[in-house]
């Protein structure tokens, strides 16, 4: 190889992010192990795992915050382990680092301009508040904002200079479910902009509900990859029958044949579905009292493919 | 496209006014702190000070024609005399410092040993009188001691021509209390702004992530360090300026700015923020860096000579302020400002200067701009 390859142009068709075998220790830790995974231009992919998965640490390598101790990783066609790409990777990427937070005492619109003024050419402040349905909140000193609309600012902030690829880092953790849902609202306009998206996540829902492609990373490895639909149908396991405030009494009512019926959350009763077994089972409970109850088909999570994967599940904090 | 720079430092200097704490700390509190010190130290007496020396004891005590001429001088009600340790080497320097402290005038008796046996053995014997001739005082002050003076030899010795004053001239450039205290307000904002400072910018945003944040960006470490100091450098212009003009308006106190001056704010607006950068590095918890800070800059602040001459403090501690930064800039300053000595002044921003490049190199390169 010599010295100074021109750095390779990226084409439409080509990978966004592209991960060989990267690994980061940390002495005897291994934080990221031996891990591959490429994203497409225009793709939401979202990288979920519980705490200390290696999340951070792997989109900080992609960043340029981290050196990677082994195997390599391109963004936008550049070596985020060579100096001189990394200076152009950091003027095409966005970034919204895990619990940021822009400068208490400036104005969101000043906190904007002042994170754009860092690139050559920065998007218009006023557009971009717009995109986070801030404009009422345009002079508000960020200090002075709840935690869902600081949020908000972050990822206006973190699309200053309009980037090829953003990279969002638990966008939503500690968020109410109302300003979860707000945050989401962006990253789907983002997705409809065309705008290739890597976030990471420990909300299944999260994951399952923005991402096209998600991979699913535990103790630094890569566990499972795919779109939400194809890791439920490979890992998912099956759906369940819900029948809903059944409670103990319930049970008892369930015809014969139901072996594997179980008491969960306030009383619903859950029954794993065979194929093919729905309608028997409908049938047979039409017999019963429990016919004039809510009665309902869940459809396996990814909760269910991490557990199934894992035998673990996460916490809402992540743990 | 905006100076990266530029932003950097219209960033901190629009978060620092818009917090009534930093307006208070870096404007209201040195200002306040003035008008008391100011208040209490300020206030003059009637009398005329005197500060006075009797070396001629005889085991410990005053001989008899000694103090009986301390005596008289007191007995005219005239003077508030300070007395001087016979054993003080140094008396002019001590009144010096002394009188300072006390905003008292620089007037210096000596009674020189062996003042009564001159006089028992009929020699003529002469008592020193050190006194600026620019002092308003100095005229009548010298007619009272005359008088005295040859009344008492008049009556010990039954002859006025045994006993001469001797007027030795000293220039005391009239410096009052206030007048040591304004420079020493300056390097203590200063100090307290550059480090504090320091610590918020580098302690606090990393732990915000502002750091993280920026360092994704095309900006580089070398920008943001120069953005601070820049900003630091901008704080310590309007501390100067606020404070002197307030020094001036309430008490009088005019100063010389020059060449020095500059030299030693520039030399504070690196140095300050260097000690800042390096706590906030090795300490790297936000709160602790700001407890760390506390205890770096209140005893400097203390032993540096800010509040009273260094002169009057225990010598252990009078050594250890030669190890503080905050020394050779309260000490600059105050050649600079006050008292006029263009070469002390250049010998402290030298060093001040040099302590601010150690500092804020060894802050920079601590400081860890990516992660790890
Ligand atoms: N700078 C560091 N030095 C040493 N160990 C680190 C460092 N950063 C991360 N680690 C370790 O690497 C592992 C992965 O951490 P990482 O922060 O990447 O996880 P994460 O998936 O982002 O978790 P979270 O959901 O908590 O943000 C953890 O065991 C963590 O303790
Ligand atoms: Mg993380």
């Amino acid at each position: 190889m010599s010295d100074n390859p021109p750095a390779p142009p990226l084409g439409q068709s080509d990978k966004v992010v592209q991960v060989d075998n990267l690994s980061k220790k940390y002495g005897d830790n291994v934080a990221v192990n031996d891990i591959s995974f490429n994203l497409t231009k225009g793709e939401v992919f979202a990288f979920l795992g519980p705490n200390g998965a290696g999340k951070t640490t792997t989109v900080e390598i992609l960043e340029c915050l981290r050196n990677p101790t082994g195997g390599q990783a391109r963004v936008l066609g550049y070596d985020v382990s060579k100096r001189s790409d990394q200076a152009e990777i950091r003027k095409r990427i966005g970034v919204l680092p895990q619990d940021f937070n822009a400068i208490d005492r400036l104005t969101v619109r000043e906190n904007i301009n002042y994170f754009g003024a860092m690139f050559k050419h920065q998007l218009d402040a006023d557009k971009l508040i717009e995109l986070v349905d801030l404009k009422d909140k345009r002079d508000e000193q960020f200090k002075k904002l709840s935690g869902g609309l600081k949020q908000r600012v972050g990822l206006a902030v973190s699309l200053v200079n309009d980037p090829d690829v953003v990279f969002l880092d638990e966008p939503t953790t500690g968020l109410d479910p109302r300003a979860r849902r707000d945050v989401w609202g962006v990253i789907e306009r983002l997705k409809g902009q065309g705008k290739t998206v890597f976030l990471t996540t420990h909300y299944m829902d999260e994951a399952e509900y923005l991402a096209d492609i998600v991979s699913i990373i535990d103790r630094g490895q890569i566990i499972a990859s795919g779109t939400p639909d194809q890791l439920i149908d490979t890992h998912g396991g099956k759906k369940t029958l819900i029948i809903r405030d059944a409670g103990q009494e319930g049970i008892r009512q369930l015809p014969l044949g139901l072996p594997k019926a179980e008491l969960r959350n306030a009383g619903d009763i859950a029954i794993p579905l065979n194929n093919g077994e729905l309608t028997n089972i409908l049938m047979s409970l039409a017999q019963t009292p429990l016919h004039d109850k809510e009665i309902e088909v869940r459809r396996p999570t990814l909760d269910d493919v991490f557990l199934n994967l894992t035998g673990r599940r996460v916490s809402e904090e992540g743990n | 496209m905006r100076s990266r720079i530029y932003t950097i430092i219209s960033g901190h200097f629009k978060s620092w006014y818009r917090s009534k704490s930093n307006i208070f700390w870096t404007i209201a509190f040195p200002l306040l702190l003035i008008v008391l010190f100011g208040a209490i130290f300020g206030s003059g007496s009637t009398k005329f000070d005197l500060y006075l020396q009797n070396q001629d004891l005889s085991g410990n005590v005053p001989t008899p024609l000694s103090q009986g001429y301390v005596n008289v001088l007191n007995q005219t009600g005239a003077f508030n005399l300070h007395m001087v340790a016979a054993e003080q080497p140094d008396p002019l320097t001590f009144v010096k410092n002394d009188a300072q402290l006390h905003n008292r005038g620089q007037r210096l008796l000596v009674v020189p040993l062996g003042f009564n046996a001159t006089v028992m053995s009929g020699d003529n014997a002469t008592i020193k009188l050190f006194m600026d001739q620019s002092d308003q005082a100095s005229a009548s002050l010298r007619g009272i001691v005359d008088s005295v003076t040859v009344s008492y030899a008049a009556k010990i010795a039954g002859a006025p021509d045994h006993l001469f004053v001797q007027p030795v001239g000293i220039v005391t450039r009239n410096v009052r209390y206030i007048d040591f205290f304004i420079p020493g307000v300056i390097g203590m904002t200063l100090l307290t702004t550059g480090v504090f400072g320091a610590v918020n910018t580098n302690g606090r945003y990393r732990e915000l992530k502002i750091i993280k944040k920026l360092a994704t960006t095309p900006l580089s470490k070398i920008e943001w360090i120069l953005g601070m100091v820049g900003y630091q450098m901008i704080l310590a212009t309007i501390s100067l300026v606020v404070i002197l003009f307030f020094g001036y308006a309430i008490f009088g106190v005019t100063v010389t700015i020059d060449i020095y001056t500059v030299g030693l704010v520039v030399a504070a607006a690196l140095l300050f923020p260097g000690i800042g950068m390096v706590l906030a590095n090795f300490v790297r918890e936000a709160e602790s860096a700001d407890a760390a800070a506390n205890a770096i800059t209140f005893p400097m602040m203390f032993l540096a000579g800010t509040f009273w001459p260094r002169e009057t403090l225990p010598d252990i501690m009078k050594v250890i302020a030669n190890f503080m930064p905050l020394t050779y800039v309260n000490d600059g300053l105050r050649d600079a400002l006050i008292y006029a000595q263009p070469a002390q002044a250049l010998n402290n921003a030298i060093i001040a200067l040099s302590l601010a490049a150690f500092f804020i190199i060894l802050g920079s390169l601590l400081m860890n701009w990516k992660e790890e």
